[in-house]
């Protein structure tokens, strides 16, 4: 039982869902009970799962086996694999997906519209998610990756706003050239990278991601040999497939200038559902290049580093421009996620501990933030059915507890200290920073060029509380002004844990950082000095 | 004996903890407190505070003149790297720690009864109680990092407090100014984090202070001076500081005195040896350009509270000139003196604007209760805070026998020493910014308190209660001489252990003569009436509608730009693509019905012409089979016969 603790930690929403699908859609009621109880489960696994293991250094907890082996002849053996893992890198995301599938599920109570479906795709969703934070071989990866896509088409297109349909389909358009870059990147690595365990004589092709990242398992002469570098055009194939699987994952990021489909989807998917997509989707991009493109093409890696961290420095800045353009308060928020995550690539790009501690630290401080921006957007939806920020005015003297809650997400939002965003920012410009005297890989602008989209942020979240919050209570005829009642239970419940939660990890950071360290360290060593072994190669 | 150090270790340690912590716990308690018994929370918050006051007295007394103590505290690691939040103690933290907590509680008590009946009274000492906390946190800290974070929520306190009036539209406008004001000037203190981060790998204060000046702490140490221009109001990102009298007046009593901007100049003394000679200089220059501007501008204004927003903005660039001039010490005297008599002036002007609401809503008159264009002779009706304003006044004017003259003779030497044409002309201007504030002091009392009431009608004015009274007598007393030295002519007292240095006999005559003369003069000016003031003066300048124009002609392009870009270039472009597909999905359809499809219909149709052509010939008729039979014979026959 112990050792598929994980397994089931991944496959209770799946086993949910079917649920769900058998129970006749007269017991309207159960659904969400059903979905609520698998979240519930799953925290409970998870919990036991973390007391179980042993606190070392190098926190790692591993199931391995073979999936399907099929002899293709001449072609060698393809070997998948059934290996998913919980590390550094992953367990604080994961602990953030069951958190926040929880809270999507309280947020989801009142949803009417066809429950059945809703509860099914959004157990499905949850399966997908934390398998592709678990997966460890790129096959298994890329599946759960894929079947993320099809439940979030249907939840923006069915149960979302107005413009649901156009939302959707640039969604899945997006996803899709994101999909479709990884999985060529995903053929190119599988046909240059041969199993070492396998027989002798044999040609086994694995999927497995350490074995791809291990430069030793590369056949000589194929592709992707880091030996003997083929050259497409003017950079070689390795460079190739490193753009490819970093674009791929930045679409999902999203970072500018590939990001337009997160406004629209935001803006139209309905409140639970804009939580999951800004707290868990947007950080599998950031996973995905942490977990794949670095490790396993570190030469390109820190060759193109500066193109990297400038791709960050832009999105900082212009996703922080177009938020204080935003007139709608959902499209503002979403921009505001451009913007963080924006830190997340310049974290990465530095390859410096603080960097890459820094960038692990805002995907999952933004997860928490960017869930309780979200679900305040929708406390206002809820009651007016009306998000332009003009509308509204003096909310301050009506609705005195939202007015604490929208400042303390505000607030986390851009980065005061005491809150996790700042821990999690703070590293990002030391990281990149002492990159240029640390491993000289980007300059010392990026980061103070980036310090003024600290700026940016405090001027567009405080404009808008000016302008929502601030003089005579007013709501410009959109609503009765009767409508406008203060939280209620439900909402402190969905946002009290959220805020406690930015708190708690902006005043003690070592509650993670004890997780993220060891790997933070195997990290850079195995980035750097492969990185540099292979460039030396040239 | 090992063992009673460790014992009286504990001993402060407990003090100074509890004298960080109760501004927090009174922060904490004023959340929770449900709004029914909201009245709770403005008795528990002023007795927190005094008990910190308390405790940061004991800790003055037991350790003053002791050595240096640093409390060890770790915050996180982040692989081998410690990230401490030390607490370091010594004379310079234990004094500003005491005059902190004094004012602060002070401040609450004034508070009670100047807030009396404000609804949001629980989010108001919530927030006095936080902005307490932070600065004392800035007292305490010996990580710049930590400092970095009290310092920030510093201006997050600020901003709720100076946005405390939340129906006005002009204080959630004048609480972003300031928040965003101070952001943009820690935008300098974070880049001086990561300049001290990528070159010493350590944020100890202690260790970075030390060593020889060199080229990247000459830049870092310019960055951390914006930050101070921000907190401090200093030029160029002083505007926010006028603004911010929409808050509540004790709000801006403590952000004056104790908090706020005392932060700015209290973090040059602080890490003082951290500066190299080329910041000094530019501290020099910008202390003395805002103070020269703070008082001219403080000379114009009509608002009774914008009048001591600009001399306070004034009298840091005075501070700043100190330490500019190299001694920090000078510096953190005239913060000290400045903490007490600013403070009284603003709890004073307070009372002045509680007691004309208060007999406007008797009397049902309405005019703006903070223009002193509106007063005068309220002398014979406040006469408590007549007194204590004259008093504290008269501190800042830097009239003999009061600390603000004890304070600023420390700076005046600290100029003085210097040699050159260029302290020559920072003396002079130091000369100026001191007639100035004579002027403009007694500008403000002669409006206020002297002379003929200019109100619309006699109003039934009268008196502040006792607890308001209360701190400002304290804080009167602490604005004479002998808070600094038992003479009153030697700043080197009990406070200014800096035994080499004594102001030149001359400087002491010279200066006071200047002052009293400028005294006699100011009674003759503005005894002639009001007196007309200049638009650029009133307007600070002009720097803060330069600020307006930037924002609404620079920043406004630049994010209708990107937000062009975001529409119709990216999505334009996926758009186009999508569209272009289509289109091209279209024409494939087209030509698969025309072409493709028109090619098969045309072999089907041949194919079934032919075939009806054949089936034509087997119709079943008879006739037709004759017919055909005798064509084909005819058709035969001409074949073979020719």
């Amino acid at each position: 039982m112990q050792q598929y603790l994980l397994s089931l930690l991944i496959f209770i929403p799946l086993i949910a869902a079917i649920v769900v699908l058998f129970v006749p859609s007269v017991f309207q009621r159960s659904f969400r009970m059903i979905t609520l109880s698998a979240s519930i489960l799953q925290a409970i696994i998870f919990t036991i799962i973390l007391s179980s293991s042993s606190a070392d250094a190098s926190f790692i907890i591993k199931e391995q086996t073979t999936w399907f082996s099929i002899d293709i002849g001449s072609w060698g053996i393809l070997k998948a694999e059934y290996f998913v893992l919980l590390d550094g890198l992953n367990v604080s995301l994961v602990a953030l997906s069951i958190g926040v599938m929880l809270i999507a599920t309280i947020a989801s109570w009142k949803e009417t519209k066809n429950q059945k479906g809703y509860y099914a795709l959004l157990l499905i969703l949850n399966t997908a998610i934390v398998g592709s934070f678990t997966a460890l071989d790129f096959l298994l990866f890329y599946l759960f990756f894929e079947f993320m896509l099809l439940p979030m088409f249907f939840l923006i297109g069915i149960w979302g706003g107005p413009r649901r349909e156009y939302a959707s389909i640039k969604f899945f358009l997006y996803t899709l050239l994101g999909s479709i870059f990884i999985l060529i990147a995903l053929i190119a690595l599988y046909i240059s990278v041969h199993d070492p365990s396998a027989v002798p004589g044999k040609l086994v092709h694995s999927f497995n991601l350490l074995t791809m990242a291990d430069p030793k398992n590369y056949i000589s002469n194929s592709i992707l040999d880091p030996n003997n570098l083929w050259m497409v055009g003017p950079l070689s194939a390795r460079t190739w497939i490193f753009l490819l699987i970093f674009f791929g994952f930045a679409i999902k990021l999203p970072m500018v200038p590939v990001h337009t489909w997160l406004p629209d989807a935001h803006v139209e998917a309905s409140t639970p559902i804009s939580v999951i997509l800004a707290a868990l989707l947007l950080k599998i991009g950031g996973y995905g290049i942490l977990r794949i493109a670095y490790p396993i093409l570190p030469d390109a890696a820190v060759e193109l580093s500066w193109i990297v961290a400038t791709f960050g420095v832009i999105s900082i800045i212009y996703g922080a421009l177009n938020a204080l353009a935003s007139k709608d308060l959902k499209r503002l928020i979403a921009y505001s996620s451009v913007s963080h995550m924006g830190f997340v690539i310049l974290g990465i790009s530095s390859v410096t501990s603080e960097g890459v501690t820094g960038a692990i630290y805002q995907m999952f401080s933004h997860g928490i933030i960017s869930a309780m921006l979200f679900l305040i957007a929708g406390v206002l939806y809820d009651r007016t059915h009306d998000r332009i920020i003009n509308n509204y005015s003096g909310l301050a003297s009506r609705m005195p507890a939202y007015f604490v809650m929208v400042l303390v997400a505000f607030f986390a939002s851009l980065g005061l200290p005491g809150f996790s965003g700042f821990i999690a920012e703070i590293m990002v410009f030391l990281g990149a920073f002492r990159s240029a005297s640390a491993n000289g890989l980007i300059h010392e602008s990026f980061a103070i060029i980036a310090t003024s989209g600290l700026v940016l942020g405090a001027a567009y979240y405080l404009w808008t509380i000016q302008r929502m919050f601030f003089g005579p209570f007013d709501l410009k005829g959109i609503a009765s002004k009767s409508e406008l009642y203060d939280l209620t239970p439900r909402e402190y419940i969905l946002l009290l844990p959220l805020a406690f939660s930015a708190l708690a990890f902006g005043i003690f950071p070592q509650l993670i950082l004890n997780w993220i360290n060891p790997f933070a360290q195997q990290f850079i060593e195995a980035v750097l000095s492969k990185g540099a072994s292979l460039t030396s190669n040239l | 004996m090992e063992d009673s150090f460790q014992h009286a270790h504990g001993f402060l340690q407990t003090v100074v903890l509890l004298t960080l912590f109760l501004p927090l716990i009174s922060f904490a308690l004023s959340i929770i407190i449900s709004y029914r018994y909201a009245w709770i929370v403005s008795i528990s918050a002023p007795l927190f505070l005094l008990a910190s006051a308390v405790c940061a007295t004991i800790a003055l007394f037991s350790q003053w003149n002791a050595p240096d103590v640093l409390m060890k505290f770790n915050w996180f690691t982040l692989g081998k790297d410690v990230f401490s939040a030390d607490l370091l103690i010594s004379n310079l933290v234990l004094l500003m720690l005491f005059v902190v907590a004094l004012i602060s509680f002070l401040v609450h008590l004034y508070s009670v009864g100047y807030m009396a009946g404000d609804k949001n009274i629980k989010r108001y000492f919530a927030m006095l109680g936080f902005f307490t906390f932070s600065m004392q946190g800035i007292v305490l800290s010996d990580s710049l990092l930590v400092l970095f974070v009290f310092w920030e929520l510093v201006g997050f306190s600020s901003y709720l407090l100076i946005g405390h009036y939340s129906e006005s539209i002009n204080a959630g406008r004048a609480s972003k100014k300031a928040f965003i004001l101070n952001r943009i000037g820690d935008i300098g203190f974070l880049v001086c984090l990561m300049l001290v981060w990528s070159n010493q790998h350590s944020f100890n204060i202690i260790e970075i202070v030390g060593g020889e000046p060199s080229e990247w702490k000459t830049y870092a140490s310019l960055c951390l001076f914006f930050g101070v221009v921000g907190k401090s109001a200093q030029f160029p990102l002083f505007t926010w500081l006028p603004d911010a009298m929409e808050g509540p007046t004790p709000v801006s009593a403590l952000m004056h005195a104790a908090t706020m901007v005392a932060a700015g100049v209290y973090l040059v003394i602080k890490v003082f040896p951290f500066f190299t000679p080329v910041t000094l200089e530019v501290i020099t220059i910008i202390g003395l350009v805002t103070a020269l501007i703070g008082g001219f501008s403080a000379l114009a204004q009509f608002d009774i509270k914008k009048i001591l927003a600009y001399s306070t903005i004034s009298q840091l660039g005075l501070m700043l000139i100190g330490a500019g001039a190299s001694m920090p010490e000078a510096a953190l005297l005239h913060l000290l003196t400045h903490a007490f008599f600013k403070a009284c002036l603003f709890l004073g002007a307070g009372a002045v604007i509680h007691s004309l609401h208060q007999a406007q809503r008797q009397a049902h008159a309405h005019f703006d209760a903070q223009d002193i264009r509106c007063m005068g002779g309220l002398s014979k009706k406040l006469r408590w805070t007549f007194a204590t304003f004259v008093v504290s006044g008269a501190s800042l004017a830097g009239i003999p026998f009061f600390s603000g003259f004890l304070s600023k003779e420390a700076l005046l030497t600290s100029v003085w020493m210097q040699q050159g044409y260029f302290s020559a002309i920072v003396f002079l201007g130091f000369a100026i910014v001191s007639v100035l504030t004579v002027l403009y002091t007694y500008r403000l009392v002669y409006f206020v308190f002297l002379g003929e009431s200019r109100m619309v009608k006699e109003l039934p004015v009268t008196e502040i209660p006792l607890i308001m009274r209360i701190p400002l007598t304290i804080l009167a007393v602490g604005s004479f001489w002998f808070v600094v030295s038992w003479s009153p002519f030697d700043f080197s007292g009990w406070l200014f252990e800096y035994s080499k240095t004594r102001a030149p006999i001359e400087l002491t005559i010279g200066s006071s003569v200047i002052i009293l003369v400028t005294l006699f003069f100011s009674t003759k000016i503005y005894r002639s009436g009001v007196a007309h003031t200049s638009d650029v003066l009133r307007n600070g300048f002009y720097v803060d509608s330069f600020y307006n124009k930037v924002s609404l002609y620079a920043l406004t392009p630049i994010y209708r730009a990107t937000l062009f870009l975001d529409r119709k270039v990216i999505d334009g472009g996926i758009h186009f693509s999508v569209y272009a597909q289509v289109t091209f999905a279209h024409v494939v359809a087209w030509v698969d019905r025309q072409i493709v499809d028109g090619l098969v219909h045309l072999v089907a149709g041949v194919a079934s012409g032919i075939g009806s052509l054949i089936r034509s010939f087997q119709g079943g008729k008879i006739q037709h089979y004759v017919y055909w039979a005798v064509f084909a014979i005819i058709i035969f026959l001409i074949c073979v016969l020719k």
